[in-house]
């Protein structure tokens, strides 16, 4: 089935397609983080980063609205770091998008210097940049999609061609309703999606094209290695392990949080300033000047304490408020500590997941802006007995170079040496189910299911000539249904009148390589061999914002009527 | 009537997926590299029976036998080759499968339970549980087994007469054969060798045994229209063991070093194993969305 595309193409560019079908498009790689973002390129022999016109490979993801024109943290110069969060710049949009406004994350944002404010009641919250003294309103997903475009215009320049497809790096613990929002982003930005690798999933590609270039020069030995990828970036930290051998990586399990750098600059705020939360209510111009000197005075400290023991810090924020202290560096791992504890358990449960022990790990590998922290380096390596951390990787430039190598894959190219003879075989990060017996979510495709997958469960009605059946697709790991993430929902309905229990109705989910998910059901009979009406096939996720109002919606207009049960396996 | 669509349909697009994707170069390099190595001795077609029998073990292209190693690594050299990243989205079905089967053979209790439901008995060499044509073990292992060269022998029936628990008649073949090793006592057991007129039972290794077993059993012989065909069996069963398991040996010694074990399928397996997913594919629920997709005419596979 051809992928549904959300741009529509002008002839010109058509045109331009079919000639380069003798030579496949490259795609390229984008890595956009939480505060920093970059891009890279098969160039024909092996990955390159692209510049940009101040010639860094490392961009800061931002956009700063003024007047009429945006402009992102790829092209624009900033002649201060304060001038960035004078209300203006919109950041972290990684961290908000597609999030609703009760979302704790979303909550922990409202300390930023621009405007994320909240009904708490489960729709969108509203994200404003202050240009002249005004609320220009907008969207994580405009943002993104402003930022895309500059890259995508740095790209062009630099490649000579015009760019369409793309391998866009994205945290483990992104739902899929999440995911539609970076492929809108995209879509905007005229970017066609070719793949969203998790992060450590795109360092795994990496690392299995580096063991196949090693065993290929010490001619043969292609023994299989297992590898942790613990990636820990400004908004998210991602664990994987995986199992390369022959250029095949496979990922053994995945695991994520939405914790990072982020959370530890703000811990530090607070406990610079324990009273930031009230005296910055008001998103006052004056605030948002303070709020923006004590985030630039923290992030330093906090880079600074990676190689020194100790910081001095001394703040003016106006209206008298001055903040003078020494921290050291025990003093901010105590702060953070809840962090690093999770960070840990993130690590134990992907190695239980993958059913590997630590001593059957060859290489632990830690990437992500927070991978120069001395505490973060420290707890990985401490976990495998002090194993030494392996070096053959850039932390910051990983993610973005396992795009890369993903993106010429995926195009088809191939490469003389073997360099591109690769493969991953991804898993899946979450599991997917249903709404059944009563208001529980019942998994079909459990989570760290390889992929490409297709399950099936048999259900069957609770209600006697029940002839209506209603279908909630949720995504997650929690018991309760709407403790997950709603995916979509839609009724079956012609089901044959017939006591409770009898009528089967087959659930069957099937997610293809490039992970789009389908929920197909259909209802048979016993006895009968073909299904008694057509099957349903939907594409999911279908839900847009306001995700658990609908259900809630549901729930009062048809009560438990239309629910389904589990059917006990047959042995 | 649908299942012969869906079989068509699923040997197009799991046998030659080259034919609808475009920047995939390196298919017709492994196209021929199939054809070079065809002529390698498979195991897992040894004891097959004339039956067509596909199962997860043939879709993977390796032998009931094998273990979590080679299951694994043929596993990722089939996923390299079908990948729906690699091959499009024709490589779906496929690669759904091999994850399947995957997933059943790489678990212990799982791969059991398989067994048991496609009536395939993991035989390992020197084990007791050997079915037809192999010979069982009566009391503990020895360094020594005896076997008779079928070949050789002229069907007199004197080691039956005097060792009946030991050897057995095949009666289709007309030869004798050994049925349970040291199934009568040592005396008993020397006589009836002694008492052979051709001299054609043999103490030989433990080691050895299977493989000569093996080669002994008649193997069907391809037939070129109304020529050739029927069975074979080595005229020298042991230069033929000899070779065989210096094949053996260096396979291995192949394997190790390049990290490949399982052997380069000929495009007959390849075809075999793309009727197994059509089997493999018409059970249960499965056969029901086929059957609505062609009905309703959704085409996606």
């Amino acid at each position: 089935m051809a992928e549904a595309s959300y741009t529509v193409a002008s002839d010109s560019e058509t045109i331009g397609e079919d000639k380069s079908s003798a030579f496949p498009e490259i795609a390229i790689g984008i890595d956009i983080g939480t505060s920093q973002c970059s891009v890279a390129v098969w160039n024909g022999s092996e990955v390159e980063l692209l510049k940009n016109t101040r010639n860094q490979k490392i961009m800061r993801s931002y956009v700063t609205f003024k007047d009429d024109t945006p402009s992102g943290g790829v092209s624009s110069q900033l002649s201060q770091e304060h001038d960035l969060l004078s209300g203006a710049t919109i950041f972290n949009m990684k961290r908000l998008i597609g999030r609703v406004d009760t979302d704790p994350v979303v909550h922990s944002s409202k300390n930023l210097p621009f405007l994320v404010q909240t009904l708490d009641i489960g729709v969108r919250p509203f994200i404003a940049a202050l240009v002249n003294n005004m609320w220009r309103s907008t969207t994580p997903e405009e943002v993104l999609a402003i930022f895309l475009v500059e890259l995508r215009v740095m790209a062009e320049a630099q490649l000579k061609r015009p760019i369409r497809n793309v391998v866009l790096t994205v945290p483990v613990s992104f739902s899929r309703f999440q995911l539609t929002r970076i492929e809108r982003a995209c879509a905007m930005a005229g970017l066609h999606v070719l793949r969203l690798m998790p992060e450590p999933t795109a360092v795994a590609l990496l690392y299995g094209q580096q063991q196949q270039q090693s065993s290929h020069d010490n001619m043969g030995s292609g023994s299989e290695k297992i590898a942790l990828i613990f990636n820990m970036g400004a908004g998210y930290c991602d664990v994987a392990v995986t199992a390369t051998a022959g250029g095949v990586s496979q990922i053994k399990a995945l695991a994520g949080s939405t914790i990072g750098g982020e959370d530890l600059l703000q811990n530090m705020m607070h406990y610079l300033l324990p009273e930031s939360q009230t005296l910055f209510k008001t998103h006052g111009i004056k605030e948002i000047k303070s709020m923006a000197l004590l985030r630039v005075a923290t992030e330093d400290a906090i880079h600074r304490l990676s190689s020194q023991i100790s910081v001095q810090i001394d703040l003016d924020l106006g209206d008298g408020l001055k903040i003078n202290k020494v921290i050291n560096r025990d003093e901010f791992e105590e702060v953070n500590r809840k962090v690093f504890v999770k960070c840990e358990s993130l690590i134990i449960q992907c190695l239980q997941d993958a059913k590997v022990e630590v001593e059957d790990v060859n290489d632990v590998i830690v990437v992500g802006g927070c991978s120069y922290i001395p505490k973060v380096k420290n707890l990985v390596a401490s976990m495998f007995n002090g194993k030494e951390l392996y070096n053959g990787v850039n932390p910051l430039e990983a993610a973005v170079r396992g795009a890369a190598v993903e993106g010429a894959v995926a195009s088809g190219i191939n490469d003389p040496f073997g360099n591109l003879d690769l493969l991953t075989i991804q898993a899946t990060p979450l599991a997917i189910g249903i709404r059944a017996d009563g208001n529980n979510f019942v998994p079909v495709i459990p989570r760290n299911t390889t992929m490409p997958a297709r399950r099936d469960l048999v259900f069957t009605t609770c209600h006697d000539n029940q002839t209506e059946a209603l279908i909630i697709v949720y995504e997650g790991e929690e018991k309760k249904a709407e403790e997950n993430h709603l995916l979509g929902y839609f009724k079956v309905v012609g089901i044959p009148e017939a006591p409770k229990g009898v009528p089967e109705i087959n659930v069957c989910m099937d997610i293809d390589a490039a992970n789009v998910l389908r929920v197909l059901v259909g209802v048979v009979m016993p006895g009968s061999r073909q299904p008694t009406i057509p099957i349903m096939e939907v594409r999911m996720p279908t839900v847009d914002d306001g995700h658990g109002w609908c259900v809630e919606a549901l729930n009062r207009k048809c009560g438990n009527t239309q629910d389904l049960v589990t059917v006990q396996k047959k042995v | 009537m649908s299942v012969g669509v869906v079989s068509t349909c699923c040997l197009l697009s799991c046998s030659k997926p080259s034919s609808q994707v475009h920047g995939y170069l390196n298919f017709h390099n492994s196209m021929s590299r199939w054809r070079q190595n065809r002529t390698v001795i498979r195991c897992c077609n040894r004891r097959e029976k004339p039956r067509a029998q596909h199962n997860y073990y043939e879709l993977l292209g390796v032998s009931v036998e094998s273990n979590a190693q080679e299951i694994k690594e043929a596993y990722r050299k089939l996923q390299k080759k079908y990948h729906p990243d690699i091959t499009g989205q024709q490589g779906h079905q496929y690669s759904l499968l091999l994850n399947k089967a995957y997933k059943v053979l790489m678990s212990e209790d799982q791969r059991r339970k398989y067994d048991e439901s496609i009536g395939q008995m993991r035989v390992r060499f020197g084990e007791n549980n050997s079915p037809l044509g192999y010979s069982t073990w009566n009391g503990p292992s020895r360094p020594h087994a005896l076997f008779v060269d079928e070949n050789a022998c002229i069907g007199c029936g004197e080691c039956v007469h005097f060792a009946s628990n030991t050897f057995t008649m095949d009666e289709a073949l007309g030869s004798a054969r050994v049925k349970v090793q040291y199934g009568d006592d040592d005396q008993n057991i020397e006589v009836s060798v002694q008492s052979c007129p051709v001299n054609c039972i043999h103490w030989v290794d433990t080691e050895e045994l299977p493989v000569l077993e093996f080669l002994i059993q008649p193997q069907p012989k391809k037939g070129y229209g109304v020529y050739g065909g029927g069975w074979e069996r080595p005229a020298n069963v042991f230069s033929a063991a000899k070779a065989f398991s210096k094949q053996l040996k260096t396979k291995e010694a192949y394997g190790q070093s390049s990290g490949e074990t399982t052997v380069e399928e000929s495009p007959a397996q390849a075809q075999a194993r793309a009727q197994a997913s059509a089997e493999i594919n018409m059970g249960g629920f499965f056969k029901l969305w086929k059957w609505v997709k062609e009905t309703i005419g959704i085409n996606d596979s």
